[in-house]
């Protein structure tokens, strides 16, 4: 015989209470998230109406009467349920950049002309055409005055020298501190704190004169010893947390086998060390991608994609759905690297074990 | 080979070895010579030299004398003591409250670290898009039936302590998750024993918690609040790009402004390796103070 088991009203209230507190920190966190998110789709009559439009529309419905200059166009309005007249012209080409730029919907002159046709016969014309979604995307990244390609390659490089030098300098390090007992052990361990101390622009000052003595200045490279003088002390941490998993005798073991101390490094110890080193080159990347002071000062002509996004944004009075682009733009890989390397931000900080 | 020339042979290598972890870290030595103490000792000599090279104090008073001195130092203050305490508690309370193994936890660990992962772009052009007057904060507070239609709240304009509190309040969304982490790493990083032992002894929640967890927990509180503490000093990007530049001036919004907004005022570079420094000073001393006060030494002394 089964007995369903007695009902817990006090752990069951408890269990809610805790899941709804859960959900109500993811919303917090996700909600301005999920609105940026969708703002960056907007076209830009959707992101000057008020209120906002929850979700971007994925269609564009049109309304055509003959109107006073020309040919009256009126858009649906999923708010007010209703069409609202925009533009009176007699110039399709111009009707054409409108419906492209306005309202982020590619509709091209020969449609138009077929649409302006039916107007003879008919007293309204309606017609719907699918929405460019990437409109904003498009814009921020094609047009030339934002510069945002050659900022975006430019970052790419400083993140890719970033993650060689601090993790070269920085691994060896690392490995030093796993397995060896030396003096100034505990100074490497507090360096992470005390680069951290003197402020990043105090740095970044002194080094405009530094890095135009070395011919550095605006170039890449000069940025990415900058990023790495913080990245190299939190690769010394990752990497020698990494390198203590493994353990020595491993090393040993290949050893005795004949190899050298160096080729039992490289052929045991790296490989099983290589997942960690990942996550430590993600963690580099994430600081040099994301940074923006010492960028903003470093540089003059040879903006980084961070600064190019903190302008985009700063001068953003005419453009919100293209500074929503932007900063998307720049959210995605970082995100996307935060999804990657999570297991190691928790075992950086103790290991939360889940 | 001589017995002698094998011994000296013998006693390189042993030093060699000896040697060896001092070469692996000598590139990091290295590094923080040429591109940290380098630069350090530059500005902190920069900003006590005069053009002509000599010892001058003339940075610090030009600085003094300027008038949002006060009004910058005043707003950092009050922005570090507010933003650390609430994201401290914030982060404290959210970490004791989810403590325990759930299920899709994993996932709102990820969830939590979203914020955290985000640019400082992003994040102001996620606020500067939510604070305007037609602003999608006010979009969802008409949604929800909160606001009237057509109504605006004009969230950018009025007093300096409503400002204040949403540059506090946007801090803290992004750092609160990324607090919380660190805590219930810490957190679960205490064997259960020790708080069962707690109960078994008679204590109640708040006496286990004050008596044991939290002193428990207190490196890893130290560590979080320390990284806060000097990253709530240099606070501006937010700032600026939410209210622009002067607008609510901060210590290091002076920096930035003067080395970028104002480059050719002939006393900017005065004005920004005076600022620099009382950044640096203040940034150690809070870091110093704080370590005292939380007992680090005294810890790192047993």
């Amino acid at each position: 015989m089964t007995r369903r088991k007695p009902v817990n009203l006090a752990k069951a209230a408890r269990t809610t209470t805790f899941y709804i507190l859960v959900v109500g920190v993811a919303a917090a966190m996700l909600l301005p998230v999920y609105f940026i998110v969708s703002l960056s789709f907007l076209s830009v009559r959707e992101a000057y109406s008020y209120p906002l439009p929850l979700v971007p529309a994925l269609e564009t419905h049109f309304k055509l009467t003959p109107g006073k200059r020309g040919y009256l166009v009126s858009v649906y309005d999923r708010i007010e349920g209703a069409y609202e007249s925009v533009l009176d012209t007699k110039e399709l080409q111009k009707m054409s950049e409108y419906m492209r730029y306005q309202l982020a919907t590619p509709v091209t002159i020969e449609d138009l002309e077929q649409q302006v046709a039916r107007l003879e016969t008919e007293d309204e014309v309606y017609f719907t055409r699918r929405r460019n979604l990437l409109a904003n995307y498009q814009t921020f990244f094609g047009v030339a005055g934002y510069n945002a390609v050659p900022a975006l390659i430019r970052s790419l490089q400083i993140c890719a020298l970033t993650i060689v030098i601090s993790l070269s300098i920085g691994g060896m390090a690392g490995y030093a501190f796993a397995r060896y007992v030396f003096k100034g052990k505990d100074l490497l361990k507090f360096s992470v704190l005390f680069v951290r101390m003197y402020p990043g622009v105090a740095i970044a000052l002194p080094m405009i004169k530094i890095l135009a003595n070395m011919n550095f200045y605006d170039r890449p490279i000069g940025l990415s010893l900058v990023y790495s003088i913080g990245n190299i002390a939190l690769t010394v941490w990752i990497t020698a947390s990494i390198f203590m998993g493994i353990p020595e005798s491993l090393e040993e073991a290949a050893q005795v086998f004949g190899a050298s101390k160096a080729r039992a490094f490289l052929r045991i110890t790296l490989p099983l060390a290589l997942p960690g080193l990942a996550a430590a080159a993600m963690y580099a990347f994430l600081g040099a991608w994301n940074e923006t002071v010492a960028a903003i000062i470093l540089t003059t002509f040879n903006p980084t994609f961070s600064v190019v996004v903190f302008q985009t944004v700063l001068g953003s009075v005419g453009q919100v759905n293209l500074a929503a682009a932007g900063g998307m733009a720049m959210a995605l890989p970082a995100v996307i690297f935060t999804f990657f390397i999570r297991r190691y931000i928790h075992q950086m900080w103790g290991g939360v074990t889940v | 080979m001589t017995a002698i020339a094998r011994r000296n042979a013998k006693t390189w290598r042993k030093l060699g070895k000896k040697a060896v972890p001092y070469l692996l870290v000598l590139p990091v030595a290295l590094y923080y010579a040429a591109f940290w103490l380098r630069p350090v000792l530059i500005s902190v000599i920069n900003s006590f030299t005069s053009d002509a090279g000599r010892f001058t104090l003339e940075n610090f008073s030009l600085v003094l004398r300027e008038e949002s001195f006060l009004p910058a130092l005043r707003n950092t203050t009050v922005f570090v003591v507010f933003s650390v305490t609430l994201e401290f508690l914030g982060a404290l309370s959210l970490a004791l409250l989810i403590n325990r193994k759930f299920k899709g936890a994993g996932f709102f660990l990820f969830l939590a670290m979203i914020p955290m992962a985000l640019p400082a772009a992003a994040v102001g052009a996620m606020w500067i898009t939510g604070f305007t007057a037609h602003g999608w904060i006010n979009s969802l507070l008409q949604y929800v039936g909160l606001l009237a239609e057509g109504g605006k709240i004009y969230w950018l304009v009025g007093s300096h302590a409503k400002l204040m509190t949403l540059m506090i309040i946007i801090d803290a969304w992004q750092v609160i998750p990324s607090v919380m982490i660190i805590l219930l790493a810490g957190l679960q990083n205490i064997p259960p024993e020790v708080q069962e032992a707690g109960y078994v002894f008679g204590g109640n929640y708040r006496q286990v918690l004050r008596k044991i967890t939290l002193p428990l927990l207190a490196p890893t509180i130290q560590t979080a609040m320390i990284l806060r503490l000097i990253s709530a000093i240099q606070v501006w990007l937010i700032v600026v790009l939410i209210l622009g530049y002067s607008r609510m001036p901060f210590l290091v919004e002076r920096v930035v402004y003067y080395t970028k907004e104002v480059d050719l005022l002939y006393i900017a570079n005065e004005m920004a390796g005076g600022y620099t420094m009382i950044v640096a000073i203040v940034v150690s001393l809070a870091a110093l103070f704080y370590l005292r006060v939380s007992g680090a030494f005294k810890r790192a002394r047993e």
